[in-house]
């Protein structure tokens, strides 16, 4: 039932309505849509430009509500439907939005602005095929704008064929009658593009013609040389190679593919002199590049490499830079290079024991103390950075040396005690050396030398955190941050997506036993990366008419594996283990009742009616901080909006948070349903993580899905056969699942487990048996030690814990070992005077782990 | 140390560095902005032994210039834009900042035709200062008043970037006068006037309003 027409004056006002929605006159839009709906209360356009703008009012619900009536209305307007898939767009419901759309175009199937949004949620849900036919259209209704050409070229590039792709590049190309300006980015832009295509597709030699043909008029002249030697390396055409990454370095010469190009090239890379021999060129060349003289230490060996490594610290610590060590220490998973380098290095600070100190002029920039030049006298920069050298080789992990590396590092303070570096070092060993008090405490005294500075203010935010100085941290923080944000400095950090701290804070609040806060942080790294999926809409369409395809592809491909990035696996892991304990252990979601720093209850040995009380109590205390969180917010925003002269719109549409502290995250029903959140992209783009498998492993198997579990073990096992982790998870999985009723699982299924669990140990091997000899197999690993006694645990009652006591004579064996094997005790509940014999011996070992001093009781 | 074009890949960790290093801060979408209206103007400074030591993670940054081309320059003259600049502070004195620079100057010469360049600096910021006019050779043009968020003024400096420009060789002068940004379709202005609405809109938000917006051809 065609609507009929509305009269002049209301179809005036109806423009009027279209032209407030684009200018973003809401209100206005909205009074003069009820005029015309006054009179015509049943018309369907108006009712949908009305729900339009409601949306944009920020009343989703009723937007939908009045765009169905819309579309009940008027079911033949494509403006209503258009509208139905804006709504569900803005919601992100592609899916929906993507029909509506569809429907829209069948009464309109010209409309431009239609198809073009269509087609960027095509792209942006990376259906190829809908893409390619969105595009096809586009062109055919607008053939003379380029972009609408180059959008063809990219949805078939993109779904693999290249060749429609080139030709439909190619044919755009045919109609241009006169040549295009040499300074035309775009033009130029659409020619590398091109070449991109072909190159993909395989045939090189024919990108190689087609780059020489384009590379006069490219203005990316650098990308024209970076793919001309690529092409004639992989042709082997290796004389026009050599010169192709010749000129290549003499642009930048701190480029290793470069490098790397010209040794292939040259055919050297096998030949130690010639490699040599050509690097010391480029170090004669380039007298302040440093690629030249730090790669030969990788290949060089021998006298070869003392002599290289001489040259090459001499010059640094001279010089005074500060990341010498870190510009060598990758040397040091070799043994014999690591005692050359320090034999070097002791030999400078031998030489230079009595060097008198020079007096100096010292401009000062910047710091906070003055500035202007004072007369004092100073060390040689190559003594201080030799002392500071030797401090950070001795707090290195491979020959980690507490007591000497402090002793240098004093040393060099005493040449130069305003040096911030030094003391940021100090920091450090106390960190390595667990004492977490003492390494925040003097990171905030390298903070005050260079309060101006914010790496120092970072850093020192980042000890406290480690040393769960929550609140702390954050007000370090809001020296640098805009304090006037919504949600103050927090606010601020979250909003800037400040990655680093807020998943440092949740890890924190995870040692803590405060799951609400932990999970609240890492929430909000998922939605940050959400954010960043979302980001790319807009260029899908900003990148056509900027010209700039290339990068555009490559952000593409990026966005598709955005979760594979370490910041999302780690708050991801952090999410689950939270989890995974709350799963366990319910109560632990009331934060009164955890056992983290702040123990108050010993909640599991309580009856159970005293359980019941606790809990009761707990939900009351969490009720109440939560009221107050969500007050002390209230507040802090009215008394802002009282000092705010400007009232920020963006600002009051903000909604404040209602579950600031995560209770009601922690106290989900479903922990391990809540946890597919972070585990399903985990799974999906970083399968080849052991603690990713591992992880899955624990969440299906709680969650009785017996097969995902096994396929996680089954893939943690491929990817490391002997990790302790997997082995204790295969024995608990092998009793878990002989456990298991008809009930529990059904036949097609319970084949396949047994058959999967067959592959990764026959049934027949006896688990006892096997554990032990695994045990014997890895005597002398830590990790493994407690894998193999957990696995035990499983398999009888009162596991030993000898073999824990024991590794704590192992020569090397680190800090962080300790520290698990002090919480298996706990986990394996010790006798007290074992858990008291192992923090002595501990405390021995390691007498700046101020927790192991604690807890044996010799304050 | 690599000194390398940034790629979209790299800018969670020079988001990092940002955020590590200075007060200004953005979105990730801003260096997006960036990253793909002129890719080759923003270079990175990567640190290869965290590289070799966790292979098939993106590589971290320890030093990075984020740069763009003025799009609507007041004086009409072709420019680039220096919107940040850091290293994080263990890896100074190898000369990073600079290497860094002359990288993105050189490609706002070549690839957007730049006469000069410039960028902003807090006055009080004495090590930037000494950095940009003793190191790089900037001059300051002016002071810029209340420049930033907390009151603080700017200094405006700038480099003349002619020096860097290729003579021309015979057979392709001609074209040289046509200039930066002439469109076969004529419909710079229409283009300009989008871009520039982009320009502000790098908040990510998504409402209805925003998808609606037409190209600026329809």
């Amino acid at each position: 039932m065609p609507q009929a027409p509305l009269a002049p004056k209301d179809a005036g006002l109806f423009r009027q309505v279209l032209k407030c929605y684009e200018t973003k006159q809401y209100k206005k839009g909205l009074k003069a849509a009820e005029q015309i709906l006054k009179r015509n209360p049943h018309h369907g356009e108006t009712l949908a430009m009305k729900g339009l703008i409601t949306n944009s009012l920020g009343r989703t619900t009723e937007a939908f509500a009045i765009a169905k009536e819309a579309l009940k209305q008027d079911m033949k307007s494509h403006v209503c439907w258009h509208v139905y898939g804006l709504l569900y767009r803005s919601t992100k419901n592609f899916e929906e939005s993507i029909k509506a759309y569809k429907m829209a175009l069948r009464f309109e199937p010209e409309s431009q602005q239609i198809l073009r949004d269509l087609a960027l949620l095509q792209i942006q849900m990376r259906d190829y095929v809908g893409y390619i036919e969105s595009r096809r259209q586009i062109l055919q209704g607008r053939p003379q704008l380029r972009q609408n050409w180059t959008g063809l070229a990219i949805a078939q590039h993109l779904a693999g064929s290249y060749a429609e792709a080139e030709n439909v590049m190619v044919k755009f190309e045919e109609t241009l009658k006169v040549p295009v300006g040499k300074g035309d980015v775009e033009h130029s832009e659409a020619g590398l593009y091109k070449n991109m295509i072909i190159a993909e597709s395989g045939d090189i030699e024919r990108a190689l013609t087609d780059l020489e043909k384009i590379s006069k008029t490219t203005l990316d002249k650098i990308s024209v040389l970076e793919k001309r030697a690529e092409y004639l390396l992989k042709l082997e055409r290796k004389e026009e190679a050599v010169t192709a990454y010749k000129v290549l370095l003499q642009r930048n010469a701190e480029k290793r593919v470069y490098y790397q190009g010209l040794e292939k090239a040259m055919g050297c890379e096998e030949d130690t002199a010639a490699r040599k021999a050509l690097y010391a060129e480029y170090a004669e060349k380039n007298q302040r590049s440093d690629a030249p003289r730090r790669i030969p230490l990788d290949f060089l060996s021998g006298d070869e490499f003392r002599e290289a490594a001489d040259a090459y610290l001499t010059k640094l610590l001279k010089k005074g830079v500060p990341s010498t060590f870190a510009n060598v220490k990758a040397l040091y998973a070799d043994a014999e290079k690591r005692a050359t380098i320090l034999e070097l290095v002791q030999g400078y600070a031998a030489s230079l024991e009595n060097e008198e100190p020079q007096v100096v002029e010292t401009p000062t920039n910047g710091d906070a103390n003055g500035n202007e030049p004072a007369k004092t006298t100073k060390p040689s920069e190559f003594k201080l950075w030799t002392l500071y050298f030797l401090g950070q080789h001795y707090d290195h992990y491979r020959t980690r040396n507490t007591e000497r590396s402090l002793e240098y590092i004093n040393k060099a303070l005493e040449l130069k005690p305003e040096q911030v570096e030094l003391h940021m070092t100090l920091a450090r060993i106390y960190k390595h050396a667990g004492n977490l008090q003492k390494a925040m405490e003097k990171m905030n005294e390298a903070r005050n030398f260079d309060k101006k500075d914010r790496y120092i203010n970072t850093k020192c935010a980042k000890y406290q955190l480690r040393n769960d100085h929550n609140e702390e941290a954050l007000e370090t923080m809001s020296l640098f941050t805009r304090n006037d944000a919504h949600g103050g400095p927090l606010g601020d950090l979250l909003e800037m997506q400040c990655v680093w701290f807020i998943t440092e804070d949740g890890e924190s609040y995870l040692r803590q036993g405060k799951f609400g806060l932990a999970l609240k942080r890492f929430h909000a790294i998922l939605k940050i990366f959400e954010d960043w999926t979302d980001d790319q809409f807009d260029f899908h369409s900003f990148s056509l008419r900027k010209g700039q395809i290339r990068s555009y592809i490559e952000m593409l491909r990026w966005e598709d594996s955005l979760r594979s990035h370490p910041f999302f696996s780690r708050a991801a892991l952090g999410a689950i283990k939270a989890y995974i304990m709350l799963s366990d252990r319910p109560h632990l979601a009331h934060s009164s009742l955890s056992n983290g720093n702040n123990e108050n209850v010993d909640f599991e040995g309580l009856s159970t009616a005293d359980r019941k009380k606790a809990l009761k109590k707990a939900k009351r205390e969490a009720q109440k901080a939560q009221e107050r969180a969500v007050e002390a917010a209230a507040k802090a925003k009215e008394e802002k909006a009282k000092n705010a002269q400007v009232a920020n719109l963006d600002e009051e549409k903000k909604k404040d948070d209602t579950d600031p502290l995560g209770t009601e995250l922690a106290q989900t029903k479903e922990p391990l349903e809540a946890a597919l959140k972070f585990l399903n992209p985990l799974l999906e783009f970083s399968p080849g993580k052991l603690e990713v498998q591992t992880s899955g492993f624990e969440i299906h198997s709680r969650r009785k899905k017996w097969l995902l579990a096994v396929k996680c073990l089954r893939a943690a096992q491929k990817l490391d056969p002997e990790s302790p982790v997997v082995h204790e998870q295969i024995i608990r999985f092998r009793t878990m699942v002989s456990k298991l009723s008809d009930e529990d699982i059904k036949a097609p299924s319970k084949e396949v487990l047994i058959s999967t669990l067959e592959e990764i140990l026959p049934a027949a091997t006896d688990l006892t048996a096997y554990n032990v000899e695994f045990s014997a197999k890895h005597s002398q690993s830590a990790p493994h030690i407690r894998g193999a006694l957990r696995a035990r645990s499983f398999l009888s009652a009162g596991a030993p814990t000898t073999p824990l006591l024991n590794a704590l004579d192992q020569e090397g064996i680190s800090l962080y070992d300790v520290l698990q094997g002090q919480s298996l005790l706990q986990e394996l509940k010790a006798p007290e005077e074992k858990i008291k014999e192992y923090n002595q011996k501990a405390a021995a070992k390691f007498p700046d782990a101020v927790v192991f001093k604690e807890k044996a009781g010799a304050e | 140390m690599d000194i390398r074009v940034l790629q979209p890949s790299d800018i969670p960790h020079v988001q990092l560095a940002n955020i590590t290093n200075l007060p200004e801060n953005y979105f990730l979408k801003y260096y997006l902005y960036h990253a793909l209206s002129w890719p080759q103007l923003s270079y990175v400074a990567v640190d290869l032994s965290y590289a070799d030591n966790h292979p098939g993670e993106p590589p971290k940054i320890v030093g990075y210039v984020l740069a763009k081309m003025e799009e609507e320059p007041t004086d009409g003259v072709q420019h680039g834009h220096i919107t940040s600049l850091s290293v994080m502070r263990t890896h100074r004195r190898l000369g990073l900042a600079e290497k860094l620079m002359r990288q993105s100057q050189k490609a706002m010469v070549e690839a957007f035709g730049a006469k000069y360049v410039s960028l902003h600096v807090r006055v009080s910021n004495k090590a930037a200062l000494h950095l940009y006019r003793d190191t790089l050779q900037f001059e300051v043009d002016k002071v810029e008043e209340k420049y930033y968020a907390d009151g603080e003024n700017a200094y405006s400096m700038r480099k003349d970037l002619t020096f860097l420009e290729e003579p021309e060789s015979e057979d392709e002068d001609e074209d040289e006068a046509v200039g930066e940004d002439v469109d076969i379709d004529g419909d710079v202005p229409k283009e300009k006037k989008t871009k520039k609405k982009r320009n502000v809109k790098v908040g990510r938000g998504l409402g209805v309003a925003d998808l609606q917006e037409v190209d600026g051809r329809a």
